[in-house]
């Protein structure tokens, strides 16, 4: 039985595309690459610049059956001739990138990246943030000259210039609305907690991941996200900085990924400062976890007692609970808890429900955060470039 | 695994996997089993009333990634050598997405292990079955349930094994829950969206 993007022919009914991620690379991208034709038509070429997402989906529909989500070939274009971002604004809007890649693995051996894009209608930096998700996947450079059948040409079209040119395969679709997939009487105990989820993948390492990425500067931003080019640096510190208090939290979360490099320049930054102003409220910030006198002295003394923080970071690590402060923390100081009925943030269900689970006797603490929030900010001095930055208006 | 098998059979390019959904199986698969008419493709099993364990299934049912799909008959209690099927809820309507009518019934059961006090476990299955107002028609279905119930008790022990029903098993997996379609967002990505929220809405300078 053959199969038609047009809808001509069908597909036998029940049976839907939903390849794995391997299989997109591994065979549809690689083909595509290879200038095989073979199956290609089940995944037709789109101008990402020309089709709004909804357009797309007419597109690529694959027999007749309805779909939740649509593959697509792209030829990647670069911004300027000069750079090596990519172009990804259409009529209607842009897609923008977020979070981190992730790394594509056949048989334990890396074959590719996956970058996810979110839609965002209207032009940076005022797009409003649609429900549309792009999975953009593209090979690594390796596995594609690897492969013997490409010719030369299409080994110049990936180019070295950081895979930011060449053709990518990509699935969007629309993000779901957790309270709207509730299909079963199982499932409501299921999704009615996506917090329990978050805290789940946190335990597998998805947790140095967040450090990694709101440690890092601006690596993401430069990655080709179609918002132009300003203000990036900041956006990551920034709802941080601004609670003011947070800047010890904030410090720790920079400080986490250059472990291994003290002596980077932002690690040193915002170390310093803080150490100062911080130390001694040390054992109030990290409940269960009590930090011996003579080693807090020692970490406020000595800002590079890194084995002293290291296992601090290790106590925090060392169970469900301890992650959760964390991230009960990332979420809660940024914003004053009068402001978090307006935010798109607290609006989610995950919010409130994990701030619940995590919550318990963390009222007291909570407070005392706060209390220690103004401390900070009285005594944060311009010598610190963090709440230097934190007191401009937004 | 088995769902390569499948798609090859029809000449499918990778990547196409049995992923019906509950209009598919009830319109496609159990009205024609029902009507007696040959299902097109014809990849799902009767298994009648043999009463495997869930973790049976595999090799015997359809299997598509964690998923077993199988026909079977309608039963009052479906209990297999190491426990039964414990129906939840209520029952959910198959609608028809162009003519919005009742096209069957979706009943929900969680497998529990037998024991002197019996185990949940993580095993759902969902039962299709024809409408219900097809066997009803002769009276009014609202006011017929009682009725009906005694009449069914009345009746000596004998259960009509001749409805057809379409089940789908799977063990629930909370962890994976979310990305059982592959289209939903990661749990990561979902922290970097709401990062990127925190990022767009406008925050005072300092705390009042």
């Amino acid at each position: 039985m053959s199969i038609s993007v047009n809808g001509h022919s069908q597909v036998p009914p029940g049976f839907r595309f939903h390849p794995t991620e391997e299989e997109l690379l591994h065979y549809y991208l690689r083909k595509k690459l290879s200038f095989h034709t073979v199956d290609l038509d089940v995944i037709p070429d789109v101008d990402l610049n020309k089709l709004e997402p909804w357009d797309i989906q007419e597109k690529c529909k694959i027999g007749t059956t309805p779909q939740n989500d649509w593959y697509f070939f792209s030829h990647k274009d670069k911004k300027y001739p000069t750079g090596t971002r990519t172009n990804r604004a259409t009529a209607a809007g842009f897609w923008k990138a977020t979070g981190r890649d992730k790394v594509i693995y056949t048989n334990c051996h890396r074959i590719g990246m996956r970058k996810t894009l979110v839609f965002y209608k209207g032009r940076a930096p005022h797009g409003q943030k649609s429900d549309w998700i792009m999975h953009e996947y593209r090979l690594d450079e390796i596995s594609t000259t690897q492969s013997s059948n490409i010719k030369a040409s299409s080994s110049s079209v990936i180019g070295d210039g950081g895979q930011e040119e060449g053709w990518v395969v990509c699935r969007i679709f629309k993000k779901k609305n957790h309270h709207k997939t509730l299909d079963s009487p199982v499932s409501t105990t299921i999704t009615e907690s996506p917090s329990s989820l978050l805290l789940n993948s946190c335990n597998d390492g998805a947790l140095e991941q967040i450090f990694h990425y709101m440690g890092q500067t601006c690596k993401d931003i430069e990655d080709g996200d179609g918002d132009g080019d300003g203000g990036g640096g900041g956006r990551l510190l920034s709802p941080i900085d601004t609670s003011s208090g947070g800047s010890y939290l904030d410090g720790r979360f920079s400080k986490l990924p250059n472990l291994e490099s003290p002596n980077s320049t932002s690690t040193h930054n915002c170390h310093q400062p803080i150490n100062n102003h911080v130390g001694p409220t040390d054992p109030i910030l990290i409940p269960g976890y009590q930090l011996e006198s003579s080693s807090a002295a020692a970490a406020a003394s000595a800002p590079h007692n890194w084995a002293a923080f290291d296992r601090l970071v290790a106590s925090q690590l060392n169970g469900q609970i301890e992650v959760s402060n964390m991230i009960y923390y990332s979420d809660q100081l940024p914003t004053p808890p009068t402001l978090r009925g307006t935010t798109s943030f607290s609006s989610k269900s995950s919010s409130s429900s994990y701030t619940a689970a995590a919550g318990q006797d963390y009222n007291n603490v909570d407070t005392e955060l706060w209390s220690f929030a103004k401390l900070s900010s009285s005594l944060s001095s311009s010598s610190d470039p963090l709440c230097h930055v934190s007191n401009t208006p937004i | 695994m088995a769902a390569a098998d499948h798609s090859h059979n029809f000449n499918l390019p990778p990547g196409f996997r049995f992923h019906p959904t509950d209009e598919e199986l009830v319109v496609h698969f159990l009205h024609r089993k029902a009507a007696l008419l040959p299902c097109h493709p014809d990849v799902i099993p009767d298994l009648d009333l043999y009463p495997y364990d869930p973790w049976e299934l595999e090799g015997k049912a359809l299997g598509e990634g964690n998923r077993w799909y199988f026909y079977s008959r309608k039963i009052d209690a479906r209990v297999t050598d190491n426990g039964y099927w414990n129906p939840l809820g209520r029952d959910d309507p198959v609608l028809s997405t162009a003519t919005s009518q009742v096209v069957g019934m979706k009943k929900y059961f969680l497998f529990h292990a037998a024991a002197a006090d019996p185990i949940k476990t993580n095993w759902i299955m969902h039962e299709y079955r024809l409408p219900d107002a097809a066997s009803s028609s002769s009276s009014s279905s609202s006011s017929s349930s009682s009725t009906r119930s005694s009449k069914r008790r009345g009746r000596p022990k004998r259960q009509d094994y001749s409805k057809w029903v379409l089940c789908r098993v799977y063990e629930r997996d909370e962890e994976k829950e979310e990305e059982e379609d592959g289209a939903e967002l990661s749990c990561l990505d979902e922290v970097f969206l709401s990062l990127e929220d925190l990022d767009e809405i406008s925050l005072p300078t300092r705390i009042q």
